[in-house]
């Protein structure tokens, strides 16, 4: 230590070498080390494995559609040349079997780029609706198969990595920056050297966080890098960026509390005791009494209500096409009545009843679930306000909308589903009502879904935003530590 | 002798600010996660309830109409909320409640509430569950992980053994402090909870709820009492207190938030859950196969739509192939619910070295809000949905299929509405959630007995080293 010059900046890199020497010889750093690289793989390995389970069930979905449509296309050549009897049903001749029964027709989600970083809401959204006219609350509200125990367990993945267990190896290698020497009795020796304790413990910290990121951050990167062909982009790679910036800054934030914690001058246990307090309370209790709050200011919409108000609906369209419904049936004994005749064919009452009475329950339901809609978005942007109280929302956010796993996706999703299927609709309205067959070459020009992404502009302002934030709290919060520690109350 | 030490150690605890400032916000957050849990369960019930009475009436007066579209209609009919919902959701977020009972459609329980939840609903949901099984141990942590550790380091461990105090009595003493802090804790507000909650229930489940009180009781007795008796003995075997509270917090991090994740993730892989899409293939591919099995028996024909088969025998074939699907139904659900089963039957291993996944079984078991519960109540409204869809294929059998092409004009009044009875779930009884779920509780009565047996030896061992 004698070493030791009046100017900061060697003293800074001497600290830096010294507490990294000790660090690695008492083997905490190595271990947790270790334990980084270990929960960092797994974290991205379970990211890997369900981002791979969702890319192909829509391959699947995909593939399904291209089948039907062969088939369709298939059935409806050989029924035109009068090679195949003809079932009501599944005539794709008739615009309502096309509509509904034979659709085979799916909207569906791609996993963006870097969907393996966070799972976030994808084991419960599901990424394909299957379209048909069937009404938007018979299929909207299908969900992915999934162990309700599992979700309620949630996942291993990356972004609780990140989110709940960085910051126990930050207080594990923090908790006793300055107690630990004040404990040995070297404080007050480094004291008697011309260094200030901020600069103590600043090297101290420098060390410590440059080992976790130097894991936590270019690990996944590089393994995706690797992996993953379609993360090599130049938006994926500014997102990784902004992924990298967010991460480093809530690193910085528990150590600036650390550094706090350190700084007010109590012993190591204590020290300890209170990092654990401020970590259950910003990433345990925090979150869940939010959730809490948030259900009480602005409720979820109540799905009984929905349910009443559907039955309602039906009940009503029932009525309204009772003509329609009760018509007479005389396809099953009369096959001839099926066939296309010029470019019209005769659709079935009962069949043209389902469409209208489907298209009528939507019409009279849609008020409602456009409440609903708002209603759930209210929630979205109290959530978005009340996730400044704790840094631990904050980021687990930011990082599910860098994978594209977060709720605001899955809402455009549906948005967007729900006008395809106003499109797919309005596609069949006027054929199902003017009895217009369908022919081979509308069959190849049905309505197509398109995936539309949601603007890249605003994911990356909301990311940088909240980096921008947690920096800021950081820097806060360290400043404060730093302050302390050199008034002399590290309490040697 | 072990009364005054645990006397002493209570008292130390209570001038300590440890205890009061976590344990004064464990037992506000206990208190408003009570409210709001009743409240909403209040709520849901009172909406539930009515909508079904008027489903169920509607259905009733839905004047005339041809039964095929009458079931078009059909009814909801919704999951009660268990009255010890309030204490444990379960997995009532991510599991939906409400059934629409229609003709030719498995009854699927829709309407999770996750799914209108935002992201945060992912971080748990504050219940008195969640606090007991996550955050006390932390508390007993906390308080406790200086017990042993502390006496040597101040030397009043010395003094206490000079005097004669046997290992045991020290061992007892300090448990009894630990646990009646705890028990202080939470024993007030449970059992002004339960009286509440059981004056409130009709006479006829009172006694059930009690019985179910008393179970959970020993549970989280057992689950509790596993975590004193661990941090004694760490306290005990480890060379200062620091140690014991990076051990122990250790421990507590790696079994209460780590493993209960890594162990779905592994039980996923061991017996994995089919794509909605692979589901819903199979199921109607073996649907398709029963029913033309079943045409081909009855009426000789290959599909519903055959020339052999005139609307004068739609009524006829409509029960036949409804019927032949209940098998697929029965086969495919069963197999899907089985495979949730097994996963969880798996996870129940990994107890053994976190007993929390062993006590969320448990507690959500015995409250009402466990999958097996899920599923008979799924299993109820399937049923019902058959009673109906069976009701309206005999009348159009007997009615409608003499009509012949004219089938469809037949109207059924409101003698036929009224054979339906109305939906009426008896929730399952405490012996039904028992037999699912004993082994977690001898799981959790083994691993109790391992942390005494532990914490025996630990101080057993020369306490002056």
């Amino acid at each position: 230590m004698t070493l030791v010059k009046s100017r900061p900046l060697s003293a800074l890199s001497l600290i830096v070498r010294h507490e990294a020497r000790i660090l690695v010889r008492d083997r905490t750093l190595p271990l947790v080390c270790c334990l980084l690289v270990l929960m960092v793989s797994y974290g991205l390995f379970v990211g890997l494995a369900q981002a791979t389970l969702r890319e192909r069930m829509v391959a699947q979905v995909l593939k399904h559609e291209q089948e039907t449509q062969t088939a369709n296309t298939g059935t409806l050549q050989s029924a035109l040349a009068g090679r195949s009897a003809l079932v009501p049903f599944s005539n794709p001749a008739n615009p309502a079997a096309m509509a509904g029964t034979l659709a085979g027709r799916f909207a569906t989600i791609p996993n963006a780029p870097l969907a393996a970083m966070a799972i976030g809401q994808s084991d419960m959204m599901p990424n394909y609706y299957r379209i048909s006219y069937l009404s938007k609350v018979q299929f909207m509200y299908d969900t992915e198969i999934e162990n309700p125990w599992n979700l309620l367990s949630g996942h291993f993945d990356l972004a609780f990595v990140i989110v709940f267990v960085l910051p126990l190896l930050v207080t594990t290698l923090g908790y006793n920056l300055l107690s630990a020497e004040r404990e040995h009795g070297t404080l007050r020796m480094l004291c008697s050297q011309p260094l200030s304790v901020a600069t103590l413990l600043t090297g101290k910290i420098i060390v410590r966080m440059l080992a976790l990121l130097a894991i936590a951050v270019p690990l996944p990167l590089i393994v995706l890098l690797l992996i993953r062909p379609e993360t090599r982009g130049a938006e994926q790679l500014g997102l990784m960026l902004s992924w990298s910036a967010l991460i480093t800054a809530y690193t910085l934030f528990w150590f600036a509390v650390a550094a706090l914690v350190n700084a007010t001058g109590l012993s190591s246990s204590t020290n300890a005791l209170i990092m654990v307090a401020l970590w259950t309370t910003f990433v345990l209790i925090l979150p869940v009494t939010m959730n809490l709050v948030v259900g009480l200011v602005s409720p979820a919409p109540s799905r009984t209500e929905l349910a009443s108000r559907t039955r309602v609906a039906t009940a009503e369209s029932l009525r309204e096409f009772e003509n329609l419904y009760s018509a007479d049936y005389r396809y099953a004994s009369d096959p001839e009545a099926l066939l296309v005749k010029g470019e019209r064919i005769e659709v079935p009452s009962r069949m043209r009843a389902f469409f209208l009475a489907k298209q009528k329950v939507d019409e009279t339901i849609e008020p409602l679930l456009e409440r609903f809609d708002h209603q759930l978005l209210q929630q979205q942007r109290l959530v978005d306000r009340l996730s400044l109280l704790s840094p631990a929302i904050l980021v687990n956010e930011a990082l599910n909308s860098i994978a594209g796993t977060d709720s605001r996706r899955f809402v455009a999703f549906k948005d967007q589903t729900e006008a395809f299927h106003e499109r797919w609709r309005r596609y069949f309205s006027p054929r199902i009502l003017e009895s217009r067959a369908m022919t081979v070459q509308d069959l190849s020009s049905l309505p197509q879904w398109h995936w539309i992404e949601i603007p890249a502009s605003e994911t990356r302002s909301s990311i940088w935003w909240r980096t921008a934030l947690m920096l800021a709290l950081a820097f806060m919060v360290g400043g404060v530590a730093l302050a302390r520690s050199s008034r002399g109350s590290a309490g040697f | 002798m072990f009364a005054i030490i645990a006397a002493k150690d209570i008292r130390e605890l209570a001038r300590d600010g440890r205890l009061l400032w976590a344990g004064g916000l464990v037992v506000v957050l206990m208190l408003v996660a009570l409210a709001a849990g009743w409240n909403r369960q209040v709520q849901l019930n009172g909406e539930r309830s009515a909508g079904q009475a008027l489903d169920y009436d509607a259905w009733l007066h839905q004047g005339y109409r041809h039964p095929h579209d009458a079931a078009e209609q059909g009814m909801h009919v919704f999951k009660p909320e268990p009255p010890l919902g309030v204490f444990d959701p379960g997995i009532g977020p991510f599991v939906g409640s409400t059934v629409w009972l229609q003709a030719h459609r498995q009854s699927e329980v829709k309407f999770r509430p996750a799914q209108d939840a935002t992201g945060l609903q992912r971080f748990g949901e504050l219940s008195p569950a969640w606090l007991l099984q996550v955050l006390l141990p932390l508390l007993i942590i906390i308080i406790g992980f200086n017990a042993l550790s502390g006496e040597r380091e101040r030397g009043t461990l010395r003094q206490l053994l000079s005097l004669g105090v046997p290992a045991r009595s020290l061992l007892l003493g300090k448990a009894a402090a630990l646990a009646s802090c705890a028990g202080l804790l939470i024993a007030p507000v449970g059992v002004g909870f339960a009286v509440f909650l059981v004056a409130r229930l009709p006479a006829s489940e009172r006694l059930d709820v009690v019985y179910r009180i008393g179970w959970l009781a020993a549970g989280y007795g057992f689950y509790l009492g596993f975590f004193v008796f661990l941090t004694l003995a760490v306290s005990a075997l480890v060379r200062s207190s620091r140690a014991a509270l990076v051990i122990l917090l250790g421990f507590w991090v790696a079994a209460t938030l780590i493993a209960p994740r890594t162990a779905s993730e592994a039980v996923s892989m061991l017996h994995p859950t089919p794509s909605r899409l692979a589901f819903d293939d199979h199921l109607s591919h073996d649907i398709a196969d029963a029913a033309g099995k079943a045409w081909a028996a009855h009426f000789g024909a290959r599909s519903q739509w055959d020339a052999s088969l005139p609307l004068s025998k739609w009524g006829a074939a409509l029960k036949v192939d409804d019927e032949a699907g209940y098998g697929a139904l029965d086969d495919n659900f069963g197999a899907l619910w089985d495979t949730f089963e097994r996963q969880q039957r798996a996870q129940e291993w990994v107890g053994l070295v976190a007993p929390v996944v062993a006590l969320r079984g448990f507690s959500m078991g015995l409250t009402g809000t466990d999958f097996s519960q899920h599923r008979d109540f799924s299993t109820a409204a399937e049923t019902q949905r058959r009673k109906i869809q069976d009701i309206v294929s005999e009348d159009l059998v007997e009615h409608a299929d003499p009509l012949g092409n004219a089938h469809f004009t037949y109207k059924a009044g409101p003698e036929l509405w009224a054979t339906v009875p109305p939906f009426k779930y008896q929730l399952p009884s405490v012996s039904f959630a028992l037999a699912h779920h004993w082994t977690s509780l001898a799981l959790l009565a083994v691993l109790f007995c391992l942390s005494v047996a532990l914490a025996r030896y630990a101080v057993s061992r020369p306490l002056m080293r």
